[in-house]
Formats: C-alpha cells, sequence, structure tokens
C-alpha cells in the first residue's frame, strides 16, 4: 500500500468528478459537484446534515444514480453526460474503489474471516494467497485472535475495523468513508480513526465524509466544505480551517467549536 | 373394540397423514419462495395479480379449497375426480401454505435492513449472490418462528384432507366414533396430533438453536 | 368462615337436590315437561327426502313436516338444528337439540348407550346405484371397486359390520361426508358405486339420468327419533302427537308429498 499506483501520467487522478447533479424529486441534492482525487492524497469532506455529501460518495459509488455529470475512475467514464456505462463497465469501476459504511454493515452470519475472505474468493482470487491477506489485515487492524468470532460478538470500533480490512482485502485504489464514526460510542471512535490515520501514513487514496474535525484536520491534504448541495469552499487543511474565506464555512466551523 | 385395535386402525391412517403433511412441506416451501418473489416484483401486473391469489388462498377456507381442486375439475369440464385423493389433497394443501409461506418470506425478505445489499453490490457480489449468500440465510433465521406455527397449523390441517373422503387417520377415527357410538376415537386422535407436534416442534427447535450462533 | 360454611352449606343442598332428583324422576321430570313451549328438532340438512333444505330456502322434508304438526299439535314452538351428523348424539347431549329426527337408523348401540328411542316408524334397506352403462348387475361385480358410502349412516354401519364380508371384497370403501359428495365421487368416475339408503336413492335417481339401483334388500333396519336419557317423557309426548296426526289423517296427507317413501311407512301400513 505504500505504493503509489501509476497510471499513465504520474498525477492523473484515480477519482474525478465533474459537473454531477442529484435531486430527490423536487429535492436538489448535488448541484454541479466537480473534484479530483489525486492518488495519495486523503480529502476530507465536512459540511451539515443534508448537505449532500454522503450522497456524494453514495454517487461515487453507484450506490445512487445521479441524474448528470460525468464520473470517471484512471480516466476511464463510468458515467458521461448523465449517461452509465455498460454493466461490465461499471463492475470493473467497482474493483477501484472500496467503501466504509457509517453502521458498517458487516455479514452478521459470517464470521470476522469469513466477511473479509469471501468478496476476493468470489472474485476466484487464490484461497491460501487471500487467507494470508485477510490475516495480516486483521493483525494490522488490531483484531488478531478475533477471526473466529461473529460481528454480533465485537464492539463497535472492532465491527467498523473488520468493514475497514473487509473493503481492503480487495485491493482498492481508493477508499470511501461514509462518517465511519458517527454511529459509534465517542470512546470507541478513536481506535477508528487511528486506523484510517495509519491507511493515510501508507498513502492510501481515500475520501473520508466525516464530523470529526480535528481528525480532518489533522490527516486530510485537502478539505472540502460542502453546504446545500455545493461545494462551498475547499483547500488545504489548515486554510480551510485556519483562515475560511467563505462566510458560511466561518459560521459552520464557530458551530463546531462552540 | 379394544383401544388397542383402535389404536391399530388409526395407525394405518396415520401414514396418509404424514404423506400429506410431508409432501405439502416438499412442494409448499419453495413454491411459497417463488410466490414471494412474484409478489415483490418489480413489474406491477405480476405484482398485483400475486398479491390477488395470495389474498384468495389466505381468504377463503382451506377446506373450500381442498373441495374446489378435487371436485372443481368434474363440474366445470366433467372431467373425472381423481381416484388417488392424496393428489388433489397435496396439491390444494401446497397452493394453500405457499401463499402463507410466501407472505412470511416477503415479510423476513423486507425486514433485512438496505445496507446488506449495499455492502454486497459495493464487494462486487452478484444479485444471485447477494440472495443466496447474504439475504437468505438471515431471512430464514428470522422467519424460522412463523414458519414453526405454520408447520404445527399443518399438522392438525391434515385432519382437512377428511372433507373430500381421503381416509387420513382422523377419518378412520371418525368412523370408528360412529360404529361404536363411541368418543374415545378423538382423545386418541387428539393424543396423535399431540405427539406428532410434539416431535414437529423439537425438530423445528434443533434448527433455531443451530441458527442461533449470531443475532 | 362464614363465607366457608355457606358455601359448604349451598354444596350440600346442591347434592341433596340432584339425589332427590335420582330417586324420584317422575316428580321433577314432569313439571318441567308441563312448562314446554318450544321444541328444538335436529336434522341432517342434507338427507331428502327426510329433511333437507327447501326451494324456499327453509328446512322442509317429510320428517320436518311431521314434527312441526306435531308441535302444532302440542302447541310448541318448533326450532331446527342442522347437525353434523356424524356427531349427531353428542350435540344431543350437549343440549343443542332435543332429538335426532332425521331418516335415523336404530342402531342396538344407541340404547346400549342410554339413549331414548322411540318406536320405529319406517323400514328402510340399503341399495347399491351405480352407473347405467357401468355392466355392474349386482354386488358380486363390485370384488375389487371402489364403494362410497356416507359417514355416519347405517350404510356404513353395516359395511362395518353385518356386511362385513361384503365390504372386504370391495377395493376400498370411501366414506364422505355428505351423499352428495357419494354421488359426486360416482359421478366424476372415482368410485364405481354408492352404498345408501333406499329412499335417498331413489329421489337422486329421480332427478339425476344415467344411473341404476341395485336393490338386494341389504340390511334391513329401521328409523326412528332419538332423545337423550332420562327424556322418556318427551318421547312419549312426541309418540302420542304423532299417533294423533295418524288418528285424524294428517300423517297421510303429508305423506302423499313424499311417493318416494309412502310405502315404508309403519304407521300407514299397520
Amino acid at each position: 500500500m505504500t505504493e503509489i499506483p501509476q497510471n499513465g501520467a504520474p498525477s492523473a487522478p484515480i477519482l474525478e468528478i465533474r459537473g454531477l447533479r442529484k435531486s430527490f424529486g423536487d429535492l436538489s441534492v448535488l448541484k454541479d459537484i466537480s473534484l479530483s482525487v489525486e492518488p495519495g492524497n486523503v480529502v476530507s469532506v465536512i459540511g451539515p446534515s443534508g448537505s449532500g455529501k454522503s450522497t456524494l460518495l453514495r454517487c461515487a459509488s453507484f450506490l445512487e444514480t445521479a441524474d448528470g455529470g460525468d464520473i470517471l475512475y484512471d480516466g476511464q467514464y463510468a458515467m458521461k453526460d448523465g449517461v452509465y456505462a455498460s454493466k461490465a463497465e461499471l463492475n470493473h469501476c467497482r474493483t477501484r474503489f472500496g467503501m466504509v459504511f457509517q453502521n458498517f454493515n458487516l455479514f452478521p452470519h459470517y464470521s470476522v474471516l469469513r466477511n473479509v475472505s469471501e468478496p476476493p474468493l468470489l472474485h476466484g482470487e487464490d484461497k491460501e494467497e487471500v487467507r494470508e491477506r485477510a490475516m495480516s489485515l486483521l493483525k494490522k487492524m488490531g483484531l488478531e485472535g478475533k477471526e473466529n468470532a461473529y460481528p454480533c460478538q465485537l464492539s463497535g470500533g472492532q465491527q467498523q475495523r473488520v468493514a475497514i480490512a473487509r473493503a481492503l482485502a480487495l485491493r482498492p485504489e481508493i477508499l470511501f468513508f461514509d462518517e465511519p464514526t458517527s454511529a459509534l460510542d465517542p470512546e470507541l471512535t478513536g481506535e477508528v480513526l487511528k486506523v484510517i490515520r495509519q491507511l493515510a501514513e501508507d498513502r492510501m487514496t481515500m475520501v473520508v465524509v466525516t464530523h470529526e474535525m480535528p481528525f480532518a484536520r489533522a490527516v486530510s491534504n485537502r478539505v472540502i466544505f460542502m453546504d446545500k448541495g455545493v461545494i462551498v469552499e475547499q483547500g488545504h487543511p489548515e486554510d480551510v480551517f485556519g483562515a475560511p474565506t467563505q462566510e458560511r464555512t466561518k459560521q459552520f466551523l464557530r458551530n463546531y467549536q462552540s | 373394540m379394544t383401544l388397542m385395535t383402535m389404536i391399530v386402525k388409526m395407525s394405518e391412517g396415520l401414514g396418509k397423514t404424514c404423506a400429506i403433511f410431508f409432501l405439502t412441506l416438499l412442494f409448499s416451501l419453495p413454491l411459497g419462495m417463488l410466490v414471494a418473489l412474484l409478489r415483490m416484483s418489480r413489474n406491477r401486473i405480476v405484482s398485483a395479480v400475486t398479491r390477488f391469489f395470495i389474498t384468495v388462498l389466505r381468504g377463503t377456507p382451506l377446506m373450500l379449497q381442498l373441495l374446489a381442486v378435487t371436485y372443481g375439475p368434474y363440474y366445470l369440464f366433467g372431467a373425472n375426480v381423481a381416484r388417488n385423493k392424496l393428489i388433489p389433497v397435496v396439491i390444494a394443501f401446497a397452493i394453500n401454505y405457499a401463499a402463507y409461506f410466501a407472505e412470511i418470506y416477503r415479510g423476513g425478505i423486507e425486514s433485512i435492513p438496505v445496507g446488506q445489499y449495499e455492502a454486497a453490490e459495493v464487494l462486487g457480489y452478484t444479485r444471485m449472490q447477494t440472495f443466496l449468500r447474504i439475504i437468505l440465510p438471515q431471512v430464514v433465521k428470522r422467519i424460522m418462528p412463523s414458519v414453526t406455527n405454520e408447520v404445527v397449523t399443518l399438522v392438525k390441517d391434515t385432519s382437512m384432507a377428511f372433507t373430500v373422503s381421503y381416509q387420513e387417520m382422523f377419518t378412520i377415527g371418525k368412523q370408528i366414533a360412529n360404529s361404536q357410538t363411541s368418543f374415545l376415537p378423538f382423545v386418541v386422535a387428539g393424543v396423535f396430533y399431540y405427539v406428532f407436534n410434539f416431535i414437529v416442534d423439537r425438530v423445528m427447535g434443533r434448527i433455531e438453536k443451530r441458527l442461533d450462533y449470531y443475532k | 368462615m362464614k363465607k366457608l360454611i355457606a358455601l359448604a352449606l349451598a354444596l350440600v343442598m346442591v347434592l341433596a337436590l340432584t339425589a332427590c332428583g335420582g330417586s324420584a324422576p317422575a316428580k321433577t321430570d314432569a313439571p318441567a315437561a308441563e312448562e314446554r313451549t318450544s321444541f328444538i328438532m335436529g336434522i341432517d340438512p342434507e338427507y331428502p327426502p327426510f329433511s333437507y333444505l327447501g326451494d324456499d330456502g327453509g328446512y322442509t322434508g317429510f320428517d320436518v313436516e311431521i314434527c312441526q304438526a306435531a308441535c302444532d299439535y302440542l302447541g310448541w314452538e318448533m326450532e331446527i338444528f342442522g347437525v353434523n351428523w356424524d356427531e349427531k348424539l353428542v350435540q344431543l347431549d350437549s343440549m343443542e337439540c332435543d332429538c335426532v329426527w332425521s331418516g335415523m337408523t336404530i342402531l342396538d348401540s344407541m340404547k346400549e348407550a342410554g339413549y331414548v328411542i322411540s318406536a320405529p316408524y319406517y323400514d328402510n334397506t340399503q341399495v347399491l346405484v351405480v352407473k347405467e352403462d357401468s355392466g355392474i348387475a349386482s354386488s358380486a361385480d363390485l370384488a375389487g371397486k371402489l364403494v362410497a358410502v356416507q359417514l355416519g349412516t347405517s350404510g356404513e354401519a353395516l359395511l362395518n359390520g353385518d356386511l362385513a364380508e361384503l365390504a372386504a371384497s370391495f377395493g376400498e370403501v370411501i366414506t364422505c361426508d355428505s351423499f352428495l359428495k357419494c354421488f359426486t365421487e360416482l359421478a366424476g368416475n372415482s368410485v364405481d358405486a354408492v352404498f345408501v339408503d333406499l329412499p335417498v336413492a331413489a329421489s337422486y335417481c329421480a332427478e339425476h339420468d344415467g344411473l341404476r339401483i341395485i336393490d338386494e334388500s341389504l340390511g334391513a333396519e329401521q328409523y326412528g327419533i332419538a332423545f337423550r336419557s332420562g327424556d322418556q317423557a318427551l318421547c312419549d309426548e312426541i309418540e302420542g302427537a304423532v299417533a294423533a296426526l295418524v288418528e285424524n289423517g294428517t300423517y297421510a296427507e303429508i305423506a302423499a308429498k313424499y311417493p318416494d317413501i309412502v310405502n315404508n311407512l309403519l304407521f300407514l301400513s299397520e
């Protein structure tokens, strides 16, 4: 994971989104969103609830159908001007990203090890190799000895770390986190954030939707502030947090500090 | 007639009672899944037609359905009535129970959180793999108590085959009761059903326990 | 404590009363009979021509009309209760009706069980009904074939008792819960013959073509009325009323409406 994936041009973005639009009925949730994520970057998306930041991730991972715009992975179109690519091409794009959900969404009837190793096995990978990789990922997540436990026997923080290991087992180029600590008790958020921080140090490319401001400031290369379906401000964390230029950003951060 | 001869004679009918029971489960459990999937179809016509049939099957007495399946073809088309009554009896029971199982399955499938589908999709499971590996095993666990209820009811419902003259255990009990002017055969029948359901309860309990390894 | 004594006293009194009832039934029964203003007749609602649902939606039939006339004669209000034929005696015991009067065959087992049975009023035999084109001419031709019989009828009792040998020669005896189902099975070719009371067979065959009756005078039997044990006085009253109807000609008038059975009515042949 320490290597930066190289695809053609050295700084070619892994994910590129242009003019993305999405509405639920009359409610416009995403209005002309554009962003690109270069290899090794950690992008935090912050903003009030209902700002569209989760919808952005869900559109990028094809869980929601966007209404218009372009989505490209490694320069390959997943959606071009509101038209999705073929099923096979979308499946190919899916192998490039991993997703970590707010509610973990582990499979409760599978053991920890099976949760992590079944997806790569279904992709036809070698059984021994997958097992080794799964075990080492679990070890890295601090879950050594838990491989035969069931999700219901684990704490929320442990479950979320299993979910991260499950996403990593497919060796994605980019990892999406959708409010990974929002469903956790406050004392359990630390262990999950620590793992994400460790991934950032390994130069894993990530997009993290989060409410943890200190974490976003410390870990990301870039912070995006969203409100009412638009990107209001983005830049280096020290700039966005230290010297926000937009009134809405200032107000949001003020509310957070108090 | 001694109690012993009574029990022996009624036991002969018990085989037919078991035949109804097992064949009904054999056909109605998978058929119910098919009906549930049709009921949840995105095609509105398919879904509406299926829902209509489910309401008819759940909204009319099983006894009526037995009569309709057994004698309906004769009254409508002059077709011969089946000599082996097990065939129309099992058809009627299987269709009726499939309707009930379908609603149980549907409730179970709809109770699985949407996050399970989303996780599977992102992890590259195909729709078939998602259903068979992720959804179905969890559905089975959730619906076990309701299924047990239906299976227990089925044991008792087998006595309704009497209405189309299928000579199962309860019919024989009734015959003995008549010829002997005695209430005893009904007591024997009650004991038979109780023992049958006692076994069913144990078996289902075991299955539920085996699925108890996760919550 | 006082309450307990009161309760004990009440219990003793109840016991004493029941004991009196047992030792002197006439005394307690007689006033009850005098007070009677209504009478519930238990019938099989599907047993023409003795009792059935008429064209106007009300119950009718020979037995129903006679009972109505008898109640009119006694000044009683008559109610009709449709029994489940194979549980008729249980329903009688549970007071759902005051008698079972519906082409009911008198069985020894009923008397042994303590029921009060009226004097017989009808001679019956069991016959076999077959399809005209079936080529079956006698009960011997039915060896190995399927025969339907209504559950709870005397025909069924005969096949399990006196005619067990004949029944054993059949392929199988199929018991149905109504005679209509027996005939439906015959029409639908799932059985080869129906074993049924002669008057039922006669009235059914009069309305449906293609059937033939084989009368071998199997299992002669008689019809009567069943009352609960202890209701001898009620039985006597009904029998008295029926005798009066025979006397004044009403009985014969009603019987004339039922040509299928008129020849076998015992009170008219006497």
